[in-house]
């Protein structure tokens, strides 16, 4: 037999298996990082390969070391750093890469197993969606098949079903332990310490300004903004504002947030219909949070401001949840303070002349305010057109530029314009960014509202109304407002289109089932957070939850689990059961060993027979019918369940001492 | 320094315990099982995972998480699985020269699964793998370097696994008290045997050989088929051996002080030479040394018996 030792000996089919490994879960990471970090990850592990298969020497140590600095230097000139989300991942790609590179012993390759465990982490902070899910579990399958080939094969190269089917198996039996784990292991508010500054980045969402352009790029993505589910009916479309930023300031081009804003308490005269909901809100960023017009109560941690605005104590950078009572019929801000007042209708005198001098000429025809909003919405409605892409306002004058000049305009030309319009004719305004409308999924009556939906109207002060919604854009294209951006402009991007070209309704159907899905995922497992975790506990049962008792749950609940998984496991070591005629033949023998006839192990049924018949005389009659029986059983066509039984009584009954 | 915890724990539970006797189960009590090296770092791994998963909200990074320290919980019970409720018994040892490898045979059996990368080592030596068939014996045969002549005692072994992550280390220590025998090396600088031994006590002594018919004697196990005395046989007599005497010349007695060497050792080396070109030609040879006299005679056994003794000189009494 062989006295090697292979555990030191590294196979290079293990390797293989390794770096295919490192291959997948890095794959989605090449689109994301500069292209010569996925070209420097690659070619390392082809020159790894290509040592491993042709069994050639090992790169020399300082080559090795020359390309791990020359690496950690590319990265830092890449980002000017070398840790956060961005940097901290390319240089663990890089790091992992000159590991599989340098690696000789078998206990490496156990390191940049971590490793890769590590790098699957890693993808989650860019994509935590079900098919990122599924693709990085098939990942970790083939990291610990990659480990379980490690011990299988000493001294041979194990096969793919030598490395896979063990790993399988223990990844499904250590499924019940980790349900229990995500369960019930304790869950955190914050960060525990700040979170680099590009952890979050790239997320679209509303910003803290509007200019016009920046809404109709935002309209192209079909990321999901939130997900609303109403208690009882969905409002009509056209009642569908979820209001976002409020922007007072106007600096001649965009409109801005003011600074400041105080708080205010939600108090107005409500109507009587309350409408219920839950939302889920994708994270942002930002601090605010969208409600339908106007917030009626406020989720916990969550503050007004008085001009209805929302806002978290912390930036929204996980999805958040949260319960919202909402009036859609309301009067508020009847009393407007003098220096809001003034706040509302400030504007630069220099910039867009045309568009003031207009406003104010509206104003001296009208001394109603009413009339003037009326003039300036029929003024947008007889030479608008409103078009997703609308053409670039280059001058100074931008809002005179889009008047009387281009009059093509998207949702936050028409907001700003007619904004400044009323600013002009002395009309208090301000404009109000969010989301109107959405798309409801017939499968389980949610409302998804998109970035595409994102939108701006205006809000106006009247004197004994107060603040008035006006959407500019409702006077362009009607259609916007009551079924929705794909109704006004036709079906944007990809898949609307397709969706638009299936008659059948197909496709929107199976789109409709992933948006579902997906929202269950959103809900219970990406946002299952400290108050999701309170919530489903004391559904089950488990209350008055504090951070002792949870931890108590938790050991107790894993230690049963684990130790049914164990049970389950060592049982079916344990020897089986003797068939019945076996356990009666031993008992048999037992009984004629305590009257001094011992069977003799090498002593077969008939012979024994013989020297009991011989010995005792009195027993062989029923020592005879014993026998048979059992011989039958065994080494004959067996015994049915009767005959089995009549041979176990026999058995009993047999009293030879 | 883990290794020399689990060994003090190990010496100190078994003290009292080795040699036993085989056959060998593998019981719950017998096994122990702690974290590999890679097993501590896999939970530092763990470590930073929750850490990260906490600090970024990750919900998909706390699966990867718990999925992964589930899994190593899982791997503790397989691992543990892997060893439980194997049968050890030994198996026979061969005889080697000083220098040479002798081989330990163990035999291992499963009575359910099959078990995989099963590793045999003694105290500090490389292990042996072996993948243990269900329910029919395997045998493993752990090499040990043989140094020096003598008794080698196989010693405490270690049999232990990690399969199937390499997370955790189950163990357990059986000793069956399994020895070889160890022959001095053969010297090939003897020279060829002497042709002419003398006895301590002088001439005329008849040396059993085969040249002159002495007498008949009984038959004993081992003797030359052409030396039974067939006629003997067909008049119905016993099975009857017929003895021979020998001159000098065609049996010989291989004689501590014939071989003329500086230290006893070589001395060994040089008889044990001798023993095996005797033997090759097929001489009638017997051996003397101090303690120990084995009367000429021939064959793979008597050839065993010849190097024993010399293996043996020395360390007391043979088994």
């Amino acid at each position: 037999m062989s006295a090697a030792i292979p555990n030191a000996a590294l196979d290079a089919r293990g390797v293989m298996w390794l770096l295919g490994a490192m291959l997948f879960v890095v794959a989605p990471h090449l689109a994301r990082m500069p292209e010569w970090v996925g070209a420097f990850f690659v070619l390392m592990v082809a020159w790894r390969g290509w040592v491993a298969w042709r069994a050639l020497h090992f790169p020399l140590r300082w080559v090795v070391f020359l390309l791990t600095v020359a690496a950690a230097a590319g990265t830092f000139l890449q980002y000017g750093r070398l840790f956060g989300r961005d940097a901290g991942t390319t240089l663990l790609i890089l790091m992992a890469a000159m590991k599989l590179v340098e690696m000789r012993t078998s206990r490496e390759v156990l390191l940049a197993i971590h490793l890769g465990f590590v790098l699957v982490m890693t993808n989650f902070l860019y994509s935590q969606t079900i098919p990122m899910g599924i693709y990085m579990l098939a990942c970790v399958w083939i990291f610990v098949a990659t480990l379980v080939g490690y011990q299988r094969g000493m001294g041979r190269p194990a096969t793919v079903a030598e490395r896979l089917v063990p790993a399988g198996k223990l990844l499904a039996q250590a499924l019940p332990l980790m349900v229990v784990l995500f369960v019930l292991f304790p869950r955190v508010t914050g960060p525990l310490w700040a979170l680099p500054q590009d952890a979050r980045a790239g997320i679209s969402g509303l910003s803290d300004t509007m200019t016009p352009g920046n809404i109709s790029k935002l309209i192209q993505s079909e990321a999901t903004a939130f997900r609303v589910e109403f208690e009882g009916d969905i409002p009509a479309y056209q009642w569908l504002y979820f209001r976002g930023p409020v922007l007072w300031a106007f600096d001649g081009r965009s409109w801005r947030m003011s600074e400041f804003s105080p708080a205010a308490a939600l108090e107005y005269p409500k109507s009587e219909r309350p409408v219920k909901y839950t939302v889920t809100l994708e994270p942002h960023g930002k601090h605010w949070l969208f409600a339908l017009d106007v917030p009626g109560t406020l989720p916990p941690g969550v503050s007004a401001r008085h001009d209805l605005q929302l806002r978290s104590v912390r930036p929204v950078d996980a999805r958040l949840r949260y319960e919202m009572t909402s009036y859609l019929d309301y009067r508020f801000g009847e009393k407007l303070p003098a220096g809001f007042r003034e706040f509302a209708l400030r504007f630069n005198t220099w910039q867009n002349p045309r568009t003031i001098a207009l406003g104010r000429q509206w104003a001296a025809e009208n001394p109603d305010p009413r009339r003037v909003i009326g003039r300036a919405l029929q003024y947008f409605n007889s030479q608008f057109t409103y078009t997703l892409e609308p053409p670039l306002l280059e001058s100074d004058d931008p809002y005179d530029e889009f008047l009387f000049d281009k009059k093509r305009g998207f949702c936050e030309h028409y907001a700003g314009s007619f904004a400044l319009l009323m600013r002009a004719a002395g009309i208090p305004s301000r404009i109000v960014t969010g989301y109107q409308g959405g798309e409801i999924n017939p499968l389980n009556r949610e409302l998804i509202v998109r970035q595409a939906d994102a939108h701006a109207w205006v809000e106006v002060w009247l004197e004994g109304e107060g603040w008035v919604r006006i959407d500019p854009t409702s006077a362009v294209s009607p259609n916007r407002i009551d079924s929705g951006i794909n109704a006004a402009l036709g079906p944007i991007g990809v898949i609307p289109s397709l969706i638009a070209a299936d008659r059948l309704g197909i496709l929107s159907n199976l789109r409709f089932a992933w948006d579902a899905l997906n929202s269950q995922w959103n809900q219970w497992v990406l946002g299952y957070n400290i108050d999701r975790q309170r919530q489903f506990l004391t559904r089950l049962g488990i209350d008055a939850l504090d951070w002792m008792t949870l931890a108590l749950w938790l050991g107790g609940v894993s230690f049963a689990v684990a130790g049914l998984v164990s049970l389950w496991l060592v049982a079916r070591d344990l020897p089986r059961r003797d068939p019945p005629a076996v356990r009666a033949w031993k008992r048999y023998g037992d009984k004629l060993a305590q009257a001094g006839l011992a069977r003799a192990p090498h002593e077969g049924p008939l012979d024994y027979l013989a020297r009991v018949r011989a010995a005792r005389p009195d027993l062989a009659q029923e020592a005879g019918e014993i026998t048979e029986r059992y011989v039958q059983a065994r080494y004959g066509k067996g015994l049915t369940a009767p005959e089995a039984k009549e041979l176990a009584r026999r058995v009993r009954d047999f009293r030879p001492a | 320094m883990l290794a020399n915890l689990r060994q003090s724990i190990a010496d100190w539970i078994f003290r009292a315990r080795f040699p036993e006797a085989p056959p060998v189960t593998l019981v719950q009590r017998r096994i122990f099982i702690l974290p590999s090296k890679e097993g501590y770092v896999f939970a530092l791994v763990l470590l930073v995972l929750l850490v990260a998963s906490i600090n970024y909200a990750l919900s998909l990074g706390f699966i990867l998480t718990f999925l992964l320290a589930a899994m190593g919980s899982v791997a503790m019970l397989h691992t543990w699985r892997n060893l439980a409720h194997l049968r050890i018994r030994p198996g026979r040892g061969e005889s080697v020269f000083a220098g040479d490898t002798a081989h330990f045979a163990v035999v291992i059996e499963s009575p359910v699964r099959e078990r995989f990368a099963v590793g045999l080592r003694r105290r500090d030596e490389d292990p042996v793998f072996a993948d243990i068939a269900e329910r029919e014996a395997t045998t493993v045969a752990i090499p040990v370097k043989a140094g020096r002549r003598g008794r080698l005692r196989c010693g405490r072994v270690e049999i232990y696994t990690r399969y199937p992550v390499g997370l955790f280390h189950a163990w357990s220590y059986f000793d069956f008290g399994q020895a070889v025998i160890v022959y001095p090396r053969p010297d090939p600088s003897a020279g060829p045997p002497p042709s002419r031994s003398v006895s301590e006590s002088g001439e005329g002594v008849p040396i059993p050989g085969e040249d002159d018919f002495h007498h008949l004697r009984e038959y004993r196990q081992g003797d030359p088929l052409r030396h039974v005395a067939w006629k003997a046989l067909a008049r119905g007599d016993q099975l009857l051996t017929k003895e021979f005497h020998a001159t000098a010349s065609g049996e010989l007695w291989l004689d501590w002080n014939d071989a003329r060497a500086a230290d006893p050792e070589a001395r060994l080396s040089f008889l044990a030479h001798w023993v095996i070109e005797c033997e090759r030609i097929g001489l009638r040879y017997g051996l003397r040394i101090p303690g120990a006299s084995v009367p000429p005679d021939r064959g793979e056994s008597h050839r065993a018996c010849c190097l024993e003794a010399l293996a043996l000189h020395g360390e007391g009494t043979t088994r």
